[in-house]
């Protein structure tokens, strides 16, 4: 043994000696990562090729859960087409609306924490009881929305929450009011943007709007994609809103089915475990395929303070 | 001088969170611990508990902890529990699951127990609800019927002032026609039970079908879903029973159906669940059998509201079954109780509730005695995947109400789809 390498090898095992202690503070993160993330994870993973109901051993049935799912289950597209009305309109929607908020709050105005604390309540009440009770008592037949309708037009309107072609708009409303978090990351990218280029814009005598346009948004852009890809992904996984206000159903006739309430259903209230574990596998392949589609279209779209292209 | 470092803090937590295990378990064994799990309401939650509490007052180091959860999370929570190896000691069962859990072996056959738990003052009846080949896997709390709750008050307000077993589905249509006129656009005379599952059930069985064979297949046609979605269409269009729109808000827990709401004056549920639905309401309300027929059999059966089972797991089995006892046979149990889960099957228990009941327990009890005689066999259990087609049948009886489907189109589906149902498992 050459003198070089007793030194290397006192030198690792001094170096594993201090660095063990690092280790061990990790252990406790680690080793929840190992049981309550990736253990679960792979055994869905597995769970997805069996037929499993909780209280029978899973039985092996290759890939017939695949098979049901894009060949014979209507649910399985009618959730999918649910989840992407809603996402259609949730996402752009909560966006502009939490910008618009956010460009409103940026002005020093007084007292303007506070309502930037008052504006993120609703997102901080997320998805409970109250929220589903205070929902069916806006949007039913005699609810307070259509009072106001009807005090303002004399029309009666329709049962938004249990009336099929509206009810998942109700739900498009609720994750609206939620716009907190979003808000928040465009009032720190909006502090990020330096103030001499809206003085430049001013005595080049552009417009509020126009500086909206030509200074706001592009300097924003990396902002934006932030907040669309994450909110995107939230939208997909959205379901307490959905449980809540339809009792657990999808209701009615499934117009609520979001695919996170499908996957639920067919979990823990049909107890097929495996075919769940299945869609589960599905979605995260759905939601990687919009992350990364959302990635390829940002190079059109988004640029970078250090763009050097 | 204690001298400490991070290794030794790293030792002393371990050592105490050992400590902590351990003294955990000596505590655990120096008494009986029982965990008592019911799906209900806040009537039932409030009289089981008290119950609860009175076993453990004469029963010294016997702690009973207990859970209750509505309907609907009740077998999922059942279910998780149950396959990670932790279920309750006492668990509340339905006569639509017993089987599956009985089979599974997760319950336990209660003949092991004859010594603490016995059945012989039980109606043949409300015994063998809880048998499972020839086996005893529950023990009815109590007995109930079909039964259709009404609004008095409405019912006054057309001059109806009584109702009897007769009661048609043709005078149903009548009376509630005439009740939606009073408050026209608001309040309706029905509510509307075309979507729920037992308003089919009772429909077939009037009729000498089944819902279900034993050997768990559908045992009615298409041409019967589109009797019966086409009845519900004439009542609808009739004005008789609530449209769409209000009908889809009634997600099936007690606080939501018509009657409780305040938006018609007829609602199909449960006998002994009128204990609840008048908890709620804000006038008296009458019972009565579903409608009536001319010439044909009442629909009716008599079969455990629900049943009280003991994990196969239990540590603690016999004390588990000895609380059962105490709940169905003795006094001061069947007392606290009542007769929120139906009418008991012992008839010393009968008799010891007979002083204490109200006008509504009385009811109860005249309701399930009055229907015993007209009633119909009791179906077999449901197989796997009814609670699905329950599910399924609010679903499309929706879209048909809503107009998204015809009668007949509708009917098709719902055949189509709980077939596809049964032969999936």
């Amino acid at each position: 043994m050459s003198p070089e390498t007793v030194t290397t090898i006192k030198q690792s095992s001094r170096f594993w000696r201090e660095d063990i202690h690092g280790y061990l503070f990790l252990l406790p993160w680690f080793a929840g990562l190992l049981i309550f993330t990736l253990g679960p994870t792979l055994v869905s993973l597995y769970l997805s090729f069996t037929k499993f109901d909780l209280l029978s051993p899973p039985r092996w049935a290759g890939i017939d859960n695949f098979t049901f799912m894009f060949t014979q289950d209507r649910r399985f597209t009618a959730a999918l087409s649910v989840t992407f009305i809603y996402l259609i309109f949730e996402v752009p929607l909560k966006l502009a609306f939490a910008l618009l908020v956010a460009v409103a709050l940026d002005r020093s105005v007084r007292g303007g924490n506070l309502y930037r604390a008052i504006f993120y309540v609703p997102s901080l009440l997320g998805g409970s009881v109250a929220i589903a009770v205070l929902w069916r008592q806006l949007f039913q037949g005699d609810g307070t929305v259509n009072r106001i309708i009807l005090s303002l037009t004399g029309i009666q309107g329709p049962s938004w929450i249990s009336n099929p072609d509206t009810a998942v708009y109700t739900l498009v409303i609720l994750a609206i009011w939620q716009f907190g978090s979003p808000m928040i990351i465009f009032l720190a990218g909006l502090r990020q943007i330096p103030k001499d280029l809206y003085e430049a814009a001013e005595i080049d005598g552009a417009s509020k709007l126009r500086q909206f346009r030509s200074v706001t948004l592009p300097l924003l852009g990396p902002v934006i994609f932030f907040n669309l890809v994450l909110q995107t992904i939230e939208g997909f996984k959205a379901f307490t809103p959905a449980f809540i206000v339809s009792g657990g159903t999808g209701g009615p006739v499934d117009s609520t089915l979001f695919y996170t309430l499908y996957l639920y259903q067919e979990a823990f209230a049909n107890f097929r475990m495996g075919y769940a574990s299945a869609l589960a596998w599905v979605l995260l392949v759905i939601i990687g395929f919009f992350t990364a589609l959302s990635f390829a279209s940002a190079r059109y779209w988004v640029h970078y303070d250090d763009d050097r292209r | 001088m204690l001298k400490m470092n991070r290794r030794g803090v790293l030792k002393g937590a371990l050592g105490a969170s050992v400590l902590a295990a351990s003294g955990h378990n000596a505590s655990a064994q120096s008494g009986t611990r029982l965990r008592a799990y019911w799906w209900g309401n806040p009537e039932r939650d409030r009289r089981t508990r008290a119950a609860l509490d009175a076993y453990q007052n004469r029963s010294p180091g016997v702690q009973v902890s207990s859970e209750s959860v509505g309907w609907g999370d009740y077998w999922t929570k059942l279910a998780t529990q149950t396959a990670g190896g932790n279920p309750p000691d006492l668990i509340q069962m339905d006569y639509r699951y017993i089987y599956e859990y009985s089979r599974r072996g997760t319950l336990l056959a209660l003949e092991s127990q004859s010594k603490v738990l016995s059945l012989a003052g039980f109606s043949a009846g409300a015994r063998d609800a809880g048998m499972v080949d020839g086996k005893l896997y529950g023990v009815t709390m109590g007995t109930n019927s079909k039964a259709m709750v009404y609004d008095t008050a409405m019912f006054e307000k057309v001059g109806v002032t009584r109702l009897d077993s007769s009661f048609t589905w043709e005078e149903m249509a009548r009376i509630a026609a005439e009740i939606s006129k009073v408050n026209p656009g608001k309040y309706w005379g029905t509510g509307d039970n075309s979507r729920w599952e037992q308003g089919f059930e009772h429909w077939l069985n009037q009729r000498g079908k089944l819902m279900y064979t034993a050997d768990g297949k559908a045992a009615f046609s298409a041409d019967d879903v589109t009797a019966w979605f086409d009845l519900w269409d004439k009542l609808r269009k009739s004005g008789a029973c609530a449209p769409a729109e209000v009908a889809a808000l009634n997600t099936g827990s007690i606080d939501q159906y018509e009657i409780s709401r305040g938006t018609a004056a007829m609602s199909y549920a449960n006998s002994n669940q009128i204990v609840a639905f008048q908890a709620i309401a804000k006038s008296k309300l009458g019972m009565s059998m579903f409608p009536q027929a001319k010439g044909m059999a009442s629909g009716h059966y008599i079969k455990p509201a629900m049943l009280m089972s003991v994990s196969s797991r239990s540590r603690s089995q016999e004390e588990a079954a000895k609380l059962v006892n105490f709940m169905v046979n003795e006094a001061e149990g069947v007392k606290l109780l009542g007769i929120e889960r139906g009418v008991p099957g012992a008839a010393a228990a009968q008799a010891a509730l007979a002083p204490d009941l109200d006008d509504l327990g009385k009811a109860q009890v005249n309701y399930v005695a009055e229907t015993a005689k007209v009633a119909v066999p009791i179906p077999p259990p449901p197989p796997k995947g009814a609670g699905e087609i329950e599910v399924l049948l609010r679903r499309v009886a929706d879209s048909v109400a809503f107009g998204r489907a015809s009668v007949k189109d509708g009917a098709n589906q719902f055949h189509q789809e709980a077939v596809s149902v049964l032969a999936r498992g």
